[in-house]
């Protein structure tokens, strides 16, 4: 996900230079005998676990390089569609390094301040004694008993999360679970809002792929999305930031021309490793499109599904309900 | 598992999915549940996919498949109509926010996300309360024109019966009066105007409708726009009234309509005048051409 910024570099992808991977086999479809090296669904994990623990130190600085710091308008953009009232219980998945879940946490803060100012504005006639109990009770609830848990599989991300939470002094309302989104370790019905940023793409298992109904769907992101719906309570929101498809053909060209010329250098430059980039960027290439993501969460149980493109379809989020 | 189901080519048969929460619309007239037995009747739910929550009583047999939505599946404008109903008691203390509409739905069972359907500045849940009370003003009118056609009321004259229409009306936002003045302004927000405006000039048909206003020529548009003013104007006399029980804001609401009937008989006054000044005119410009032998005929 640190990709940021990618896009699909087919040009890239198709040289035969660098490191062979099963992803080009499979861009060419039922062709994966071509000779490139193929992977174990098993062997894939590791390796997709290796990226992320190479890259968890130099994530936000090479997100931040990447993206010139946009990336950090896109997730407010996300928190603020979100729009949590005080309460809220939230499910940050993929979220390592907690961006999203310190969004959260000052957006519910903000407004948990303006309720008790409101309420404060009609306690204009009180009795003494009854302002002294209203201040007991609403005194230690800044966050007005909202919670957010992130649940990340890569036990680096979530290091340095925590050491993010601790540097910035967020510990109210916060936890951290080691979890895999294809299985995550709750209950049915539990959270409020799901929310899962740059991290739906690292969940597809490219070499397993069905060709169902002619269009390329794999079983774990339709996984993901089906344990999405279960721990949502009823009534539940599911949100899902992610790369996604440029229809502009302008803007197609010089999209893919910045990832092809920029990205791979600064990934050797910031972060030391070139392979960790050039598999971020191509699992960008392999994923879904909008209108196709949107069929795939219908299809897992929610409703009234919806995107919102953000920079002419760069990024796209993804809003569905259970209902 | 790959999933199964035909739902994307049969849209409405998604409603008949284990939704956890859109109910059976019988649900609510019904008391004893159908028998299970009528569940091997249609799809059964993909493999991989839990429903954690049936809804309540089990579902109808259906002898077709796909295409014929289901009249027991409440849709989900239905959903949102009872989330918006439900929430219209939390205005008084939030407002008409997405806090209220979240309140409301967790009445409902439902999590407080569910106010993400919303828009955030709660202009749905204005709407949506807008057109209760017109629908409501509606059936009052109704009511007593049925009344008056059984020949057990009095048929009221017109200034008494479009007094007591607006009057009818604004009452219903009494319960609201506080943060009726922020709802105001959002329903003039660009985005609301069409729809604000097309409930407003709805609700004032309908009472010139059921005052018995047949007219089809230009009078159609004073009469609306005439009501449309009085309306409005005593809403605003109402916003900033603290008279005890209104008072105030009956008076001028008497005293506006009383103006727009004197209006009308001067209208009525100043076009036979001015008909009878035409007519005048002509003669004497007949008699002035007899005068002058213009009209002879040689």
């Amino acid at each position: 996900m640190a990709a940021v910024l990618l896009c699909r570099c087919r040009a890239l992808l198709s040289r035969p230079a660098g490191a062979p991977r099963a992803r080009r086999g499979l861009a060419a479809g039922p062709e994966m005998h071509f000779g490139f090296q193929t992977v174990t669904e098993e062997e894939r994990r590791e390796k997709i676990y290796q990226v992320f623990e190479n890259v968890a130190k130099k994530y936000d600085v090479m997100n931040d390089s990447m993206t010139l710091g946009i990336h950090r308008v896109w997730k407010d953009i996300l928190v603020h569609k979100m729009n949590p009232c005080p309460g809220t219980l939230l499910l940050d998945v993929a979220g390592g390094t907690g961006d999203i879940a310190f969004r959260f946490i000052n957006y519910v803060r903000s407004v948990r301040k303006r309720q008790l100012q409101r309420k404060l504005k009609h306690h204009q006639n009180l009795s003494w004694q009854e302002i002294f109990e209203s201040y007991q009770k609403d005194e230690f609830n800044s966050l007005g008993d909202s919670q957010v848990v992130v649940c990340d599989i890569n036990r680096e991300m979530l290091k340095v999360g925590k050491q993010k939470a601790q540097h910035l002094g967020y510990s109210e309302g916060l936890s951290w679970v080691l979890g895999n989104a294809e299985e995550l370790p709750f209950d049915d019905d539990k959270f409020d809002v799901y929310t899962i940023a740059f991290g739906i793409r690292n969940v597809t298992r490219i070499d397993l792929v069905l060709l169902y109904r002619s269009k390329l769907i794999t079983p774990a992101l339709s996984q993901a999305l089906q344990e999405a719906y279960r721990v949502l309570k009823p009534g539940g929101r599911f949100l899902c930031l992610e790369f996604s498809h440029v229809s502009n053909p302008l803007l197609s060209r010089l999209y893919d021309l910045y990832s092809f010329q920029v990205i791979p250098v600064l990934g050797e430059v910031i972060a030391g490793d070139w392979r960790s980039y050039q598999y971020l960027v191509e699992s960008i290439r392999q994923f879904p499109p909008q209108e196709e993501l949107k069929a795939m969460i219908e299809d897992a149980g929610f409703f009234k599904v919806d995107y919102e493109n953000l920079n002419f379809g760069i990024v796209a989020i993804h809003s569905g309900f259970k209902l | 598992a790959v999933v199964s189901k035909g739902s994307r080519h049969y849209p409405p048969l998604r409603a008949l999915q284990t939704s956890a929460v859109l109910r059976r619309a019988s649900d609510e007239h019904k008391k004893a549940p159908l028998t299970s037995s009528s569940q091997q009747h249609f799809d059964s739910p993909p493999a991989g996919h839990q429903p954690e929550q049936k809804p309540q009583g089990s579902r109808p047999s259906y002898t077709g498949q796909g295409g014929q939505e289901s009249e027991d599946y409440e849709s989900e404008e239905q959903l949102q109509h009872r989330i918006l109903t439900a929430a219209l008691e939390f205005v008084p203390e939030h407002g008409w926010t997405a806090e209220a509409i979240a309140e409301g739905a967790k009445t409902l069972g439902l999590s407080v996300a569910a106010a993400g359907m919303f828009h955030s500045d709660g202009s749905e849940l204005i709407l949506h309360f807008v057109s209760e009370c017109n629908s409501k003003l509606s059936e009052l009118l109704e009511k007593e024109q049925k009344l008056v056609q059984l020949g057990e009321a009095e048929k009221k004259p017109i200034d008494e019966f479009l007094r007591d229409a607006v009057e009818a009306r604004l009452r219903m936002l009494i319960p609201y009066i506080e943060k009726w003045p922020q709802a105001l302004s959002v329903l003039l927000l660009p985005r609301n105007i069409p729809s604000s405006l097309n409930l407003l000039t709805s609700m004032i048909d309908d009472i010139w409708h059921y005052a018995g206003d047949q007219s089809t020529d230009f009078n159609w548009y004073t009469r609306r726009a005439v009501l449309t003013g009085i309306y409005n104007t005593t809403e605003l006399v109402m916003m900033q009234d603290s008279s005890p029980g209104f008072e105030d804001t009956w008076r001028f609401l008497e005293n506006r309509v009383a103006d727009a009937m004197t209006m009308s008989n001067t209208a009525s006054q100043v076009q036979s005048t001015g008909e009878a000044v035409v007519q005048g005119l002509m003669g004497a410009a007949v008699t002035i051409k007899n005068l002058a032998g213009l009209n002879q005929r040689r």
